[in-house]
């Protein structure tokens, strides 16, 4: 999880989440916003904008956990 | 980290979490703190049932975010937690679990309480290795090391690991891809001129590097003098404060009263001159040296840190106009402070006629310095006595640098007195000055070669000093008048500029810098400056990498992470 975490800082994913987040609360107002409105906002395009290589690794790392695991 | 206030509102708290604070106080805070787990990230989660997997009561989810509701410590996914808060009452404030923040799940939205986040914190400094319940120090081997270490611990109040971990995560969300060692000093009263000079101070390469090396030591510094007041001891501090990794601005209070020990005459809330009070550190750390080592050594041989930085040798040529006999001394120095040249200011020059193609626009600093070093006719009421001619006779006297320092401090005199009308003011002139300063014109060799026109075999002392090149540093730049004005310091970290203003630090332009009236000049000789630029393993010591070190960084900086593999143990990553 951590793992997961570093990667996409490094990427640079969770700057452009933080961003589209911020351009919404700007057209919003501040205080007409809730973690629920984000959430909901950025949810599809997070999960759509993650890189390639991240996902790769860590499929891998699942993989190799669960062959290790499964011996 | 621009311009973020230090300064920040919190936020209000919603009328249901207002509500619920009335009544429940801190009770239920409290009894979250034996479920709140920190991860080594500092990240803190809630984490009651270490068996089972969290889910959520009605539709049994356990993946995305989860709410740990305070009153009954039920659990409950986004969608569901509003079917519990309606069916009972006062079940309105929960925990993120993942994350340890509040939310209210009438408002649906995540609510602050710093009660709640101190009792999250508090938590957490506990948690995180080293804590109270701290086993032996892994570095106690290294002695001196591990001392630095807690006596830094004394002084903030946290493990170094610790606050590194928390700084760190603090500085990632800051997106702070400041160099180490840039951090705001706070204005204590008029103090810009002490705050500009220490900047300036605490990045001189050796200066930097002697304190980052512990090679001042407080314990032992109090154990052998005995005396509670060093200036050495809280620059000391004011170093590991500001390399310490945390960016909020620092405040230098202690330091300010030793110096005003130390300089009594000056101490007010006045405005003091950048330049005196620089002087005054200086001699201050000189004192307390000589006192220790109990040396009369004179300051050209003083291996005080302030000396061995800053000491640097001037020829004095006094020269019988008759006969031309030369007299020569030599006298230490820890800046060359130099006139201006405008040639259309001072009264003095009113009787001259001044040609009309003559330059008289902008200033330079070569300009500054071929004055300093010109062959200057003492007037005839200064008449000296020739050991030649065994009388008073008229001479000139010519200045020239007979060993150049490793930190070149160039104090720009701005302050113009007139005798006449009895008044002083400031030249508000704008100075040109280079970044890479070659200083060869200005030394002796160069000086007194050229005294005897344009000759090609060697002089006394003609070894090529390639030591002469210098490259600049900082730059402490005045503005206002001479009674009321404010210092501001420029210091150049690798090849960026960063202003320097009281608390604020920002990234700047060398056109700013440029453009600045400039009043005191910090060049150190290259070799140094390149190697404090690439060298940067000068942080503070510590053996293990922490994991976070190597992704720390703003977005730019990502994109030259993503180059190199994660654990890098390269030179080029700053923190490393």
């Amino acid at each position: 999880m951590e793992l997961l975490r570093e990667r996409l800082i490094d990427c640079g994913w969770k700057d452009e989440m933080k961003a589209l987040c911020r351009a919404h609360v700007k057209k919003k107002g501040r205080n007409n916003v809730t973690v629920d409105d984000l959430v909901h906002l950025i949810t599809p395009k997070g999960r759509a904008s993650v890189p390639d290589s991240v996902k790769a690794e860590l499929l891998q790392r699942i993989r190799t956990f669960l062959m290790s695991a499964a011996l | 980290m621009c311009a973020r206030n230090s300064i920040y509102t919190n936020p209000k708290p919603c009328k249901h979490l207002a509500d619920y604070k009335l009544r429940h106080g801190f009770n239920t805070y409290d009894s979250i703190r034996y479920c709140l787990k920190t991860t080594p990230n500092g990240r803190t989660r809630v984490a009651k049932h270490t068996t089972k997997i969290p889910r959520c009561s009605f539709c049994d989810r356990y993946q995305g975010r989860l709410y740990f509701c305070l009153m009954c410590s039920s659990l409950w996914c986004p969608t569901h937690i509003l079917l519990h808060t309606q069916s009972e009452k006062g079940h309105e404030v929960a925990i993120d679990m993942d994350r340890s923040e509040l939310y209210c799940c009438l408002c649906c939205d995540q609510v602050y309480d710093p009660d709640f986040d101190k009792v999250v914190v508090c938590n957490q400094v506990k948690d995180l290795p080293g804590g109270s319940k701290s086993k032996t120090n892994r570095f106690e081997a290294s002695g001196e090391r591990s001392s630095k270490r807690k006596r830094l611990d004394s002084g903030i109040g946290l493990d170094l690991k610790k606050s590194k971990l928390l700084v760190s995560m603090r500085d990632r969300r800051a997106k702070s891809c400041y160099p180490l060692g840039l951090r705001g000093l706070n204005n204590l009263g008029s103090t810009c001129f002490m705050n500009s000079v220490l900047q300036a101070l605490l990045h001189a390469p050796p200066l930097r590097n002697y304190f980052l090396n512990d090679r001042h030591n407080s314990v032992q510094c109090r154990k052998r003098s005995g005396e509670k007041l060093c200036l050495l001891c809280d620059i000391d501090a004011i170093s590991s404060a500001m390399f310490s990794g945390d960016r909020t601005p620092y405040t230098p209070a202690h330091f300010l009263y030793s110096w005003w020990q130390h300089a009594s005459n000056l101490a007010s809330y006045e405005e003091q001159d950048a330049h005196e009070f620089f002087m005054s550190v200086l001699d201050g750390i000189h004192e307390k040296e000589s006192k220790i080592r109990n040396s009369g050594k004179d300051d050209g041989d003083c291996q005080c840190i302030a000396h061995r930085a800053f000491s640097g040798l001037l020829r004095s040529d006094v020269t019988c106009i008759s006969c031309g006999f030369t007299s020569t001394t030599y006298d230490p120095c820890v800046d060359i402070s130099l006139n201006m040249d405008t040639s259309n200011l001072s009264s003095s020059n009113a009787n001259k006629h001044i040609k009309p193609d003559e330059k008289t626009s902008a200033s330079t600093l070569s300009g500054c310095l071929n004055l300093f070093t010109r062959a200057e006719r003492l007037g005839s009421d200064q008449k000296l006595h020739c050991q030649n001619c065994q009388e008073l006779r008229d001479s000139s006297k010519q200045l020239s640098i007979r060993r150049l320092p490793l930190v070149l401090c160039l104090h720009i005199k701005r302050v113009e007195h007139s005798l006449v009308r009895k008044i002083s003011r400031k030249i508000n002139q704008y100075m040109q000055f280079p970044f890479s300063l070659d200083m060869t014109p200005y030394l002796s060799s160069s000086i007194v070669r050229s005294k005897f026109g344009n000759r090609i075999f060697a002089f006394e002392y003609d070894n090529f000093n390639s030591s002469a090149a210098y490259e600049i540093f900082a730059v402490i730049a005045h503005s206002g008048m001479l009674e009321s004005g404010h210092y501001v310091t420029y210091l150049r970290l690798k090849n960026q500029w960063y202003k320097c203003d009281d608390a604020w630090i920002s990234e700047v332009d060398e056109g700013i810098v440029r453009a600045s009236q400039c009043y005191m000049l910090f060049y150190v000789q290259k070799l140094l400056y390149n190697k404090a630029n690439e060298d940067s393993s000068f942080v503070r010591i510590s053996p293990r990498r922490d994991p976070l070190e190597s992704t720390a960084g703003c977005s730019q900086c990502n994109k030259l992470m993503q180059a190199r593999p994660a654990k890098d143990n390269s030179s080029n990553n700053f923190l490393g």
